[in-house]
């Protein structure tokens, strides 16, 4: 029912926009697809920094759902939005307009946490387990299906349990014998609090697509150095983080509500968080987009059944526009 | 007055109709609306395309299954919800000092933000149906409850007087005198109650689940398969205006002894 109202509130607001007469001067608005975060770090400091301003460019952070920046993007609202990469190619096969057109984060960053002590170390450890996901969809599922994959398993070969974003409190509850996490985050979470974790990471087993920047097809054709400004601006962000991740932390303060009132072992959980993120973002190649990676991916939800014909690749992700 | 007739039968006919045509009118203003639009089919689809995903998903008996999951749910939440609701709201009608002790509790149950305790509640009874059913249970509760007292208590005096003057007994009070007069009202909270329920399966299955129609909508979102989205939102609203008339229905018949003043 949230998602059925958001679709008429999104499409309400799709309709209200054309009335608004002061949409060119307004601040551009990006999808985060999550709440504040560290893990946000280089897009506040490509703002605090100017790197944005630069390019003329003036951002405004979104932290709705990751699917409502997708919709938006896709219907020509909004022309940026950051996503996982499974989402483009889900789109994309619904018919929405949208390009992948800068890689982010590596290697997928999904991952499968159990209890240090445990057996489970390997995706072939994971059958008859009892296994916590958060959502049957989204970028844990597709994880937790291509480390099924890459050990020849299938679903019914474990016991999958839906159990919302409460890994950390299920594992150490011993509800679950193993949880789907994200690998620079809720393992450093575990850890901290006495559950130090075996992980085992999509990323050893498979290159997917994974988080970046997503536009569309009109933004492309008519307006491509927009595409090229934002892809700057964000790139200079994601050095400049990787570069300094203190000062960037400090920056996070300014946007993420809260941090700076989080104990001191908190705030070093959060730096923590942060610099595991900043592993996933170095590369030789910022903002590469890996053709293979893609085509795993589309192999993949073809598999899964999510998709139910190949895509034509070329027209999800483009590598043009990088500087 | 033979002219009269007539037009009062041509009224009650048009009466009965009048549900259907503007369910008629608001489907096809909403066709215009998606197709003038021009909104693509993921943020807006028109009632045609909703009604072919809805036809694809009865034929392959997908929404068959999360409809029985959602609704299962629900009659327990249902059952359990009303259970309680009307024990406790009997008890606090007859007992002031009962009622001083938990009415702070009681109001506080429906201050619950369900949403942000549901996940909570997946870690503490586990991401199995109990903790949907509780969720359920939780939000029939208090319409329930609020209703029982009410009924209860408005009971008028003399009648209860009347049962003392027969020798009544504690029992007899309570099934010839208190349950019928209360009744009305209970049952008027059991109809919100029922109603509410649907949401309260839905909170739960939004959270943590791999079965029902909050699944369902939450896969379609996830799959920007919007018509799918809104085949389980439609299914929730005939399952909320099912358990409505079948309240309702209860209601004609529970009440039949009550004779109605023109």
């Amino acid at each position: 029912m949230r998602t059925a109202l958001a679709g008429w509130g999104l499409a309400a607001v799709i309709l209200l926009a054309g009335c608004a007469a002061d949409r060119e001067s307004a601040p551009m608005r990006l999808p985060m697809g999550f709440i504040p975060n560290v893990q946000y770090a280089p897009f506040y400091v490509a703002v605090e920094r100017g790197y944005y301003a630069d390019e003329g460019l003036e951002i405004e952070f979104d932290y709705s759902f990751e699917t409502n920046g997708v919709k938006l993007v896709g219907a020509g609202e909004l022309p940026f939005a950051l996503v996982s990469g499974e989402q483009v190619l889900l789109a994309r096969a619904q018919g929405l307009p949208v390009v992948y057109v800068m890689a982010w984060f590596q290697d997928f960053p999904i991952a499968i946490a159990a209890p240090e002590a445990s057996d489970i170390r390997a995706p072939e450890d994971l059958a008859g387990k009892r296994i916590g996901i958060p959502l049957l969809e989204g970028a844990s599922y597709i994880g937790f299906r291509a480390l099924l994959h890459a050990a020849g398993m299938q679903e019914q070969d474990t016991v999958l349990d839906t159990i919302g974003f409460n890994q950390v409190e299920t594992l150490v509850a011993g509800q679950e014998e193993a949880v789907v996490v994200y690998a620079n985050n809720e393992p450093l979470q575990l850890e901290a609090r006495g559950h130090p974790v075996n992980l085992i990471r999509v990323a050893d087993y498979v290159s997917l697509a994974s988080n970046g920047l997503l536009t569309n097809e009109a933004t492309l054709s008519e307006n491509p150095d927009l595409v090229r400004s934002m892809v700057r601006a964000t790139l200079r962000g994601i050095e400049a983080t990787i570069a300094d991740p203190s000062a960037a932390f400090e920056i996070c303060k300014q946007y993420v509500e809260g941090l700076d009132q989080l104990s001191a072992a908190d705030q070093a959980l959060q730096r923590r968080i942060l610099d595991a993120s900043i592993e996933f973002w170095k590369t030789d190649r910022p903002g590469y987009s890996d053709p293979q990676a893609w085509q795993n991916m589309q192999e993949l939800l073809l598999g899964m059944g999510l998709l139910v014909e190949p895509l034509d690749l070329a027209a999800a992700f483009s590598n043009e526009y990088l500087p | 007055m033979q002219a009269v007739q007539p037009m009062k039968r041509g009224r009650v006919r048009l009466g009965r109709w009048l549900p259907a045509l503007s369910a008629l009118v608001a489907l096809i203003g909403w066709e215009g609306v998606a197709r003038a639009s021009g909104l693509p089919q993921f943020i807006l689809p028109p009632p045609s395309a909703v009604v072919a995903r809805l036809s694809r998903a009865i034929l392959d008996g997908s929404l068959l299954g999360h409809t029985l999951v959602t609704l299962s749910e629900v009659l327990a939440g249902l059952a359990l919800g009303v259970s309680v609701a009307s024990l406790l709201g009997y008890a606090l009608a007859k007992s002031s000092t009962l009622e001083r002790l938990l009415s702070p509790y009681v109001v506080a149950s429906q201050a619950i933000p369900i949403i942000a305790i549901a996940p909570l509640l997946v870690i503490w009874f586990g991401p199995g149906r109990i903790s949907k059913v509780l969720i359920c249970g939780l939000i029939v509760f208090f319409p329930v409850l609020v209703n029982t007292v009410v009924g209860v208590r408005s009971v008028p005096r003399e009648l209860y007087e009347l049962m003392r003057s027969l020798r009544a007994t504690r029992s007899q009070v309570f099934l010839k005198l208190e349950a019928p007069a209360a009744m009305p009202v209970l049952l008027g909270g059991l109809k919100i109650g029922a109603t509410l329920s649907v949401i309260g399966a839905v909170v739960g299955e939004f959270v943590g689940a791999d079965q029902g129609l909050g699944f369902l909508i939450n896969l379609g979102d996830g799959l920007y398969d919007t018509p799918l989205v809104f085949v389980g939102v439609l299914t929730l609203i005939g399952m909320a205006l099912a358990l409505f008339g079948l309240v309702a229905a209860l209601e004609r018949r529970l009440l039949a002894w009550r004779t109605v003043e023109v």
